[in-house]
């Protein structure tokens, strides 16, 4: 039997905003908890250096203060962390101890829907923890109004980026203490190495091919030409790699996700 | 809207790596019925539970059909599970939101407005008892409350059809019958049910149809009481430790009389009551039982005493 009028499911986009709505939900449920470490991040930062490390560091990098190079940096890899811990470790506990997926997909969603929902998430904390970190940068005033605004933007794509390759991780790890791998051997090296702490170019030649494939590398360099509103051919190729990288590591992502999620 | 099929699934397999989970099934539901799957565990009741919302997909070969309200799990299963209403094994309610916010998060699963969702939601916890609960958290909640919960989301968006996978395991028995007493409204108000179920009583009690499964397969399918009917004399007399009288039985044993043996006893099955009363009367001193036979009977016999390895 036929159903007698067809039946209006809800449209994707609605789909998307329902499963972003729960993780938006769910994270400010507990606000004080939540949205207020953002903001003491960058000021724990400013303390550091501005009051200790950056008396030593008197050369300026890329042309930039030390406060300033460091800074711009910290808007992009407080958006990777938040991302990376919500979809490897966050991921991990919805799909394999709360079951939280497993009563969603009992509602009018598909995998697809819940995955890129929660990248859509995932790209919206790195937003708002840029914009943290902005906030604070810019009250002390090592960072300038206005360009610097866009740089959230920048924190949103990175969000996305580094939701889809640990969503990816994620996908093959069987138990919660394997990812301890991937942060200590592929966040962290990528903290170091991407040039937020230092720039690329002193690194010897043999490794400047490495700093071009890690992900992390085309967001600072994107978020410091926002900040100083000074843009070149390389940042076009920074935005290409940033969307290539979310389409096509997300694409494996959902794949694999759904083999886990439907038997 | 009788004998209009809701679910109609033909010669459906699904194989896993190491176990052919369901073996080329077929059954039909009828609208405003209760069909109730029967099965030990590893009988494939829940595989076919997640076939028919797309949790789980089924082989590509041998060749099959399935219609759920006409559509394919395959390739629609958002419009089945927007008619329906999914209540899983596992309760996987969002523990880190509170009873109220678990429920108006999923209707916006289902796109309802949020006033329209508010009412809804106020009318089915008042439905499954649980208005007192509106704002507890999730791991306040008793299982009882858990599973009532998970039933009144699975009603939110006013489901045609209801699939509920062993909706009363673990629970007590008000509970038992205050969601026995709830599925029987919901069939009178039009809902159709597809359950699982290991409690024989509940399948008596709420089922029109019942299909006891075994191995992924039918075994056997239809009205309870036409069960017994066709599948087991009327009355049984339990002998729980007469293993040795065994011998003796066996060599005057009437036409209409069959014994199983079980542990450290036996079960004398005949239609002829006053036989077995007789035989009872003569055993002086022997624990007994006898009773009239049930679905559980049926079960045992049709899908066997031992356990097998996935039990």
């Amino acid at each position: 039997m036929k159903h007698s009028k067809p039946v209006v499911c809800p449209p994707l986009w609605w789909r998307l905003f329902a499963v972003w709505y729960r993780h938006m939900r769910v994270y400010t449920k507990n606000l004080f908890s939540n949205g207020l470490p953002p903001f003491l991040e960058p000021l724990l930062f400013l303390a550091g250096v501005g009051l200790g490390l950056g008396a030593y560091i008197t050369q300026s990098m890329e042309g930039l203060s030390y406060l300033e190079f460091l800074g711009t940096g910290l808007l992009v890899t407080a958006a990777m962390f938040t991302a990376a811990f919500e979809c490897s470790y966050g991921t991990f506990i919805r799909l394999e101890f709360d079951k939280v997926y497993d009563g969603m997909l009992a509602a009018p969603l598909t995998v697809n829907d819940l995955i890129v929902g929660e990248i859509i998430w995932a790209g919206t904390k790195g937003l708002f923890f840029s914009f943290a970190v902005l906030c604070i940068l810019s009250i002390f005033g090592v960072i300038h109004l206005p360009y610097s605004l866009a740089a959230p933007l920048v924190g949103f794509l990175t969000g996305m980026m580094f939701a889809v390759i640990s969503l990816l991780i994620t996908s093959f790890v069987r138990t919660i203490n394997q990812l301890n791998f991937y942060f200590t051997g592929f966040i962290s090296p990528m903290f170091f190495f991407s040039g937020v702490v230092f720039p690329t170019s002193n690194l010897p030649h043999y490794i400047q091919p490495l700093v071009e494939i890690v992900p992390l590398t085309h967001s600072v360099r994107l978020v410091r030409a926002v900040c100083a509103n000074h843009y070149g051919m390389i940042h076009l190729w920074d935005l290409f790699y940033i969307a290539a990288f979310i389409l096509v590591i997300g694409f494996f992502a959902v794949r694999r996700l759904r083999g886990r999620m439907v038997s | 809207m009788a004998d209009q099929k809701i679910i109609t699934v033909e010669n459906v397999s699904k194989t896993f790596p190491k176990v052919v989970a369901v073996n080329n099934l077929s059954f039909e539901v009828e609208a405003q019925t209760c069909f109730g799957c029967l099965g030990p565990n590893g009988a494939g009741k829940s595989t076919m539970m997640n076939i028919i919302y797309g949790k789980c997909t089924r082989d590509e070969k041998p060749a099959s059909r399935m219609s759920i309200f006409g559509y394919d799990p395959k390739h629609q299963e958002l419009q089945i599970k927007y008619l329906s209403g999914v209540v899983p094994q596992d309760n996987n309610l969002d523990d880190e939101l509170n009873v109220i916010q678990n429920l108006m998060i999923y209707s916006k699963f289902y796109n309802i407005p949020d006033k329209l969702a508010r009412e809804r939601i106020a009318y089915l916890l008042d439905f499954l008892e649980l208005g007192e609960k509106t704002n507890s958290r999730i791991t306040e909640l008793s299982g009882g409350m858990k599973r009532r919960l998970v039933i009144a989301r699975a009603l939110l968006n006013n489901p045609r059809l209801l699939i509920l996978d062993e909706p009363t395991t673990g629970l007590d028995p008000q509970v038992r019958h205050l969601i026995w007493d709830k599925l029987r409204l919901l069939k009178k108000e039009g809902t159709t049910i597809l359950l699982t179920t290991h409690y024989m009583e509940e399948a008596f009690q709420i089922c029109d149809t019942v299909m006891i499964m075994h191995n992924g397969q039918r075994i056997i399918e239809g009205p309870p009481r036409d069960l017994l009917a066709k599948h087991i004399e009327k009355y049984v007399l339990e002998l729980p430790d007469a293993a040795t009288l065994h011998d003796k039985f066996h060599e005057n044993m009437p036409d209409h009389a069959r014994m199983e043996r079980v542990q450290h006893g036996m079960r004398l099955f005949s239609n002829d009551y006053d036989y077995l009363k007789m035989l009872a009367g003569s055993m002086a001193g022997e624990n007994y039982y006898l009773r009239q036979t049930n679905l559980e009977d049926v079960f045992l016999k049709t899908t066997g005493r031992g356990l097998n390895e996935t039990q």
